[in-house]
């Protein structure tokens, strides 16, 4: 189905990407090593960089997309390390439309972080890592060979690690980082091996290579690898069961939240699967395992997205649902919509984080949601913010978000999945409730900031997200958000909304005219139930999602009762839900309990009796035998002539008794 | 191959180097004079000499000969080193016994 020709040729050469790829470590350099000289100067260097690198990203635009007899893009050779073994660059449509997200949204964020940051002690640390991230990001999808995409990888989760534990003086955060960077890990070694298969088929770490054998590599060698490579995406994307640290990395600064854990790195896992597209193609299991995988994702998100109560914790799980979707996407086939969904969540799981980060900014950092409340009149731009986010998400038509979800949930049924279909029409309900839940508790009713977190049910102020310090209540000590902060959610919303119209028209939709050449025409067997049919019945579930979170949040007699409402619920919830399945403890009992086991058994066996032990038993032996030869050395020469004379009489028996042959 | 020189049998010859050989041995060994110690040895080495000689006298092969200058070469020197030793022995101690001489052990 796919067009494999794409990546084994390339129009030309393209030196602009090595300025485009570098700009940000540059400024990463820049804020680390003067950060003290530039104070907020570093702020507005790596903003302007970002800027400067979408524009660069723009430029680009011709030359990504262009295509000559099957060869598409452009490529720029950086190493000849050995033969088959060639570092390079490749902009194609795929890494431009990354590219363009990275840049662009990561602009936007940089330009909100200067606003969020303000008066934070390591302000301009924050600005190296997060240029840093957006190097280790575009290493990430510019890459043309696997080793190339391995060390973005590798830095992705780097620049990750360093910013959720960015606040390194919060155990919490500490352990999170530390959670999320061993999870990825896990990821990387995932790829690592699939590298080795590859290069041991191919001889050769190129894109190119790698998918022209693609018919070549046999079924079992094939399905090796795209599990191998689906570890390392399901580690870096969230997916099940290599979810957890992302629920946890909202420890980071909310910016990062945005930018990272929800618009760009966490989707690198989607952006490795369309990459591989020829092989996923050739692969029936593994299309049907990633498409499992990536709607079981969907699914477990939605259930605890519904029960969280820390605004970003319901977004984190929000995020990870749809990162099930582009997964379930990409996997099943459907290449064009699961990009198509990475392209529109990149925009409304921004402007949702930012509009969080708003809230979060005004209520001196007050998370949980059951402590807000009222912040409609409050906060108004936030409002409008968040409202324009949520109604994306849930696929209202005419946003961003229904286009590429009903086309995800379209691509599940097409190439023959109906159980991903059901699944992701029930999860688009799930996802409706939960975030009008968030959007009801939020910001509708009156405001609970000032009420004794016992009395909402809040059992442990300190773990919860809730702020040590009670909000204050009055209406202007919540200093406004500055325009910095605003200015790019504002701009923002523009795409939030019409982001999605490009798929608008199907087969002649400009989305579908800019990867086409990239992933070739389907031959799809076709629609069994129409896409009008689809977007119906997926609205219906819609609306049943919005009409129950009415009623239990919305209505005027749920605003009124909402303390005591909220109270219960926290307090009886499941401790199933309340665990999250249990699937921290699951992995701590698997790994962490077995490691450590493994690590008790070496510590008091194999350390002190056989490695400690052979050196004992070395340094024994020396010195015995040390001890009987200095016996000998006495000082005496008279000994010593005794010694020679006896030797001498020994060899002389010796030979009296022998003979001399 | 002769059995006698001047009327004395070999063996005659070889009893009497092993006699020297070995007071020379047990002179080494039992004396703590340095001096009498080298005397010892150079009795030592002029047993083996009367034993090559005799040898080569015996086996009519010239080699016995050649090792008898060898060894006396070899004693010369060694007497020569052995005797500058006592000499620096003795400046440090007021009276040379090889046992008090033992910085060397272990």
């Amino acid at each position: 189905m796919a067009n494999p020709e794409h990546v084994m040729g390339v129009v030309g050469s393209y030196p602009l990407l090595v300025a485009l790829w570098l700009l940000p470590l540059l400024g990463a350099v820049l804020c680390w090593a003067f950060g003290p000289q530039l104070k907020r100067a570093a702020g507005w260097i790596a903003t302007a960089i970002a800027f400067v690198a979408f524009g660069l990203t723009l430029a680009s635009w011709g030359a990504g997309t262009q295509s000559l007899n099957g060869a598409l893009g452009a490529d720029q050779p950086l190493v000849r390390w050995m033969p088959g073994f060639h570092l390079g660059l490749l902009l194609d449509p795929l890494s431009l439309l990354w590219a363009c997200i990275i840049t662009g949204v990561g602009a936007l964020i940089h330009l909100y972080s200067i606003g969020y940051m303000e008066g934070d002690s390591a302000f301009a640390r924050f600005f190296a890592y997060m240029n840093f991230f957006l190097f280790a990001m575009l290493t990430l999808v510019l890459s043309d060979n696997f080793v190339g995409l391995l060390i973005g990888w590798g830095l992705v989760g780097l620049a990750s690690y360093f910013l959720i534990g960015f606040w390194f003086y919060k155990p919490s955060a500490v352990a999170a980082a530390r959670k999320a960077f061993v999870i990825n890990v896990a990821g990387d070694v995932g790829i690592m091996f699939a590298i080795f298969l590859i290069v041991q088929k191919t001889g050769s770490i190129g894109f190119g290579n790698a998918f022209a054998a693609a018919d070549t590599y046999g079924p079992t060698l094939l399905l090796a690898i795209c599990i191998s490579l689906f570890i390392g995406a399901a580690a870096k994307s969230a997916q099940v069961p290599l979810h957890t640290w992302l629920p946890d990395a909202m420890e980071g600064p909310t910016p990062v939240s945005a930018l990272i854990h929800a618009a760009t790195m966490v989707t690198a896992g989607v952006y490795l699967i369309a990459r591989c597209a020829p092989l996923w193609s050739h692969d029936g299991n593994a299309q049907l395992l990633v498409g499992t995988i990536g709607g079981v994702t969907a699914l477990l998100g939605a259930v605890l997205g519904m029960v969280q109560w820390d605004i970003k914790r319901i977004l984190a799980y929000s995020t990870m649902s749809q990162i099930g979707y582009m997964i379930m996407g990409v996997g099943v086939g459907a290449y064009e919509a699961g990009v198509a969904h990475f392209f529109t969540h990149a925009f409304f799981k921004a402007q949702l984080f930012l509009g969080s980060g708003l809230i979060i900014h005004a209520l001196s950092n007050e998370q949980d949601v059951r402590r807000m409340g009222g912040l409609r009149k409050r906060l108004p731009f936030a409002f409008i913010a968040m409202l324009v986010g949520v109604l994306a998400i849930c696929g209202i038509p005419g946003f961003s978000g229904s286009f590429s979800k009903d086309a995800v949930i379209q691509g599940a049924l097409d190439h023959g999945h109906p159980w991903l279909y059901a699944v992701g029409i029930v999860t688009a309900g799930m996802t409706a409730y939960y975030m009008f839940r968030m959007l009801f508790v939020t910001f509708f009713g009156a405001y609970r900031g000032d009420i004794d977190p016992s009395e909402l049910g809040i059992r442990h102020p300190e773990f919860a997200g809730t702020s040590l310090h009670a909000p204050d209540g009055a209406a202007d000590h919540h200093h406004a958000p500055a325009w910095l902060m605003n200015v790019p959610v504002a701009i923002l919303i523009v795409p939030s909304i019409f982001a999605g119209w490009l798929l608008y028209g199907g087969a002649n939709s400009p989305w579908h005219h800019f990867f086409d050449p990239q992933f070739g025409v389907g031959a799809i067997a076709r629609i069994p139930i129409p896409e009008l049919t689809t977007t119906l019945v997926t609205l219906a579930f819609v609306a049943v999602g919005i009409f129950v979170a009415y009623l239990r949040y919305g209505t005027k007699s749920a605003r009124a009762a909402a303390v005591e409402r909220l109270r219960r619920e926290s307090l009886g919830m499941s401790p199933i839900l309340a665990n999250a399945f249990y699937f921290d403890v699951a992995l701590d009992a698997l790994f962490v309990k077995t490691s450590e086991a493994l690590g008790r058994l070496v510590s008091r066996v194999l350390d002190p009796h056989v490695v400690d032990g052979s050196v004992r038993e070395a340094v024994i032996v020396t010195q015995w035998s040390g001890a009987l030869a200095r016996s000998f050395q006495t000082g005496l020469v008279r000994a010593y002539a005794v010694f020679l004379a006896v030797g001498i009489a020994c060899f002389a028996a010796f030979y009296a008794f022998h003979g001399v042959h | 191959m002769a059995t006698s020189f001047a009327g004395v049998p070999i063996f005659d010859y070889e009893a009497l180097a092993s006699i020297l050989f070995f007071i020379g041995l047990a002179g080494a060994i039992a004396r703590r004079n340095p001096l009498v110690m080298l005397m010892s040895i150079e009795l030592m080495f002029n047993a083996a000499n009367l034993a090559f000689i005799v040898f080569a006298r015996a086996w009519l092969n010239n080699a016995g000969q050649i090792f008898a200058f060898l060894v006396i070469t070899v004693a010369a020197a060694e007497a020569a080193i052995a005797l500058a030793i006592v000499v620096v022995v003795f400046r440090s101690a007021p009276q040379v016994d090889v046992d008090d001489v033992r910085v060397l052990h272990g």
